[in-house]
């Protein structure tokens, strides 16, 4: 275990060692929120407007869910895998006793502990500054099932980006653009951070709901604003769970048959 | 355990897509790949005993470096038997990890952009190695390798002999009991060559660690190897020692003479080849069995006012293994 604190703790330095790189990607999650912010009110601008059952209080609440769900599960470093199997950088991992996903999911933590610390702040400051009338939970059961939701959308996009990130094993080239198309096309449309899940036609909200995209976004501040609650809170944590476990025997199998073709370049 | 590191019919291929050169050359190669297999080891065997420091020989692509990963256990053998401290290296098992390290001159482990003694206080956690231990060894590998007053700076900074060092500094923390090192001198300036060269003496004599060593660098290997494998195009040309490389390829040996007089100049074919004759230095070819006639003769006859009688260059030699290993 100490390994792995320790892992965390030089992650956590390496972080700050690009302080500037930090910072300003911290401003372009803030950017983010305003955008989509102002997109919403501007079309919930009367207080009696209600559209796909959002009105302005929920939509808002909806909006600054994201931004602390967003820091928790899209704050990632997993994609950086594709390029330790490209450049053979892998190797420095694979001679050592440690496990390389365990190293990356305490990278991952880590990564996480310092955006959550960050979109804390930010979230306070948005807060005092926009005055959005804000929607907080108290029932515990949807704390409870919340905090289980954000654990597995943790594990889900952990295992996603690390899964995806293996492609490098077969096509050294393809690195960065499969990151682009996962990460950027398909997590944040699919996954509910652009817009809720359920203003989608029926039948293809249902299509969705069964990849694990919106359980990392969607699934989670749905499940804080009690939208979501008895068998269909049930049912969707148990698809959850059900595509950690999916997600984790693929990777399992496709490392077990990557390592074998494992090149060991730079060399 | 008797042997070390056990190497059997060891095989390794690998697949290559190939790419035309040009834009159209990887449209084609997108479409359909061409796929070409590498021979990198064709049927590669050797032991090595414990406590012994080996260099490996051969031109770029010969299968040195392959043979490293693949017993550091980072390349899954095509066929063949691999056994390293009685331990399959592709388990990856962590008591087998634990005693074996691998530097590849190319290649750094520590992290760039913190200073190099977090990288280490990482691999102390890394590898279980406890505190005491730590801080002994830590202080022996810094001053053996002078980087003491280094340990702070961002490894950014450091110069790439600074930072050669230190990646051996981060790789022997855990005292590996077997030890690959690839390429450890390239790209250095002469001193820090030495530097890293009498460091691996050291350490192989020190803790009778068991050293596996592949350079360019003949320099490298004249200092440090008692016994060298020469391989080349993944098969293994000579395995034994130096003297025997020398005495079995180099038939000859070289006199040097320096004359005080041009006469009689001609009459030196009669002595030995001449390899080069530029007065006042006459360079001679000789048989190694008579060598030392062939000095008496030269002294008695010339006006020689210096001599010296050397062995023709280790890279001749091995340039001539080489040659000869490609007629078979």
């Amino acid at each position: 275990m100490t390994k792995y604190w320790s892992i965390f703790k030089i992650s956590f330095e390496q972080e700050f060692a690009y302080r500037l790189n930090f910072i300003l990607w911290r401003v372009r999650n803030v950017f983010q929120i305003l955008l989509t912010y102002f997109l919403w009110s501007t079309v919930f601008a009367s207080p009696t407007t209600e559209i796909f059952g959002y009105d302005r209080e929920k939509i808002i609440t909806y909006v600054f869910g994201i931004m602390i769900v967003r820091a928790l599960v899209l704050s990632a470093r997993a994609m950086d895998v594709s390029g330790d199997i490209s450049t053979g950088d892998l190797s420095n991992y694979l001679i050592k006793p440690i496990s390389y996903f365990k190293y990356w999911f305490t990278r991952d933590i880590s990564s996480k502990a310092l955006n959550l610390i960050f979109a804390v702040f930010e979230f306070l400051i948005l807060f005092l500054i926009l005055k959005p009338a804000f929607f907080l939970q108290t029932s515990p059961i949807a704390i409870f099932a919340f905090l289980v939701s954000i654990i597995l959308a943790i594990l889900i996009y952990f295992l996603l980006l690390f899964l995806i990130s293996s492609i490098p094993f077969w096509a050294p080239e393809i690195g960065w653009g499969s990151h682009f198309l996962v990460t950027v096309v398909v997590i944040e449309s699919l996954s509910g951070s652009l817009f809720p899940i359920n203003i989608l036609p029926n039948t293809l909200q249902s299509i969705v709901m069964a990849t694990p995209f919106p359980y990392l976004i969607y699934f989670p501040v749905e499940v804080y604003l009690g939208n979501i609650t008895g068998t269909a809170l049930v049912g969707g944590l148990m698809v959850a769970a059900a595509w950690t476990g999916v997600l984790w025997f693929s990777l399992n199998f496709v490392w077990q048959k990557g390592l074998k073709v494992y090149q060991a370049l730079g060399r | 355990m008797d042997c070390a590191i056990i190497v059997d019919s060891l095989i390794k291929n690998f697949e290559v897509t190939q790419k035309e050169p040009g834009l159209t050359g990887a449209l084609k190669s997108l479409i359909s790949p061409k796929k070409k297999t590498i021979h990198a080891l064709r049927g590669v065997s050797f032991t090595i005993q414990p406590g012994e420091l080996v260099g490996f020989i051969g031109p770029n692509g010969a299968g040195k470096t392959t043979t490293l990963k693949t017993l550091s256990g980072l390349l899954f053998p095509t066929s063949g038997f691999v056994e390293v401290l009685d331990h399959n290296p592709w388990d990856r098992k962590p008591e087998f990890l634990k005693q074996i390290s691998l530097v590849m001159g190319q290649k750094n482990q520590l992290w760039w952009d913190l200073p190099a003694i977090e990288t280490f206080e990482l691999n102390r956690a890394i590898y279980e190695i406890p505190t005491h231990t730590y801080e002994e060894s830590l202080k022996e590998l810094t001053e053996l390798l002078d980087v003491g007053k280094l340990l702070k700076t961002p490894v950014r900074k450091l110069s790439l002999g600074q930072r050669m060092r230190m990646e051996l500094v981060a790789a022997l923390l855990h005292k590996p009991q077997v030890l690959f090192l690839d390429e450890p001198t390239i790209g250095l300036d002469l001193v820090a060559q030495q530097k890293v060269r009498d460091f691996i003496y050291d350490y192989n004599r020190k803790y009778g660690a068991t050293i596996l060593l592949t350079s360019h660098n003949m320099d490298d290997l004249t200092d440090l190897a008692r016994r060298v494998i020469i391989i080349n195009e993944g098969s293994i040309l000579f395995d034994g020692a130096f003297e025997d490389l020398v005495a079995k390829f180099a038939k000859e040996k070289i006199i040097k003479a320096t004359l005080s007089k041009e006469d009689g100049i001609a009459d030196l074919e009669k002595i030995g080849k001449v390899k080069k004759l530029m007065f006042p230095e006459v360079i001679l070819s000789v048989p190694r069995s008579t060598v030392a006639v062939a000095a008496a003769e030269l002294l008695q006859n010339f006006p020689v006012e210096d001599l010296t009688i050397e062995e023709i260059p280790i890279e001749d030699v091995i340039r001539k293994v080489f040659k000869e290993g490609l007629k078979k």
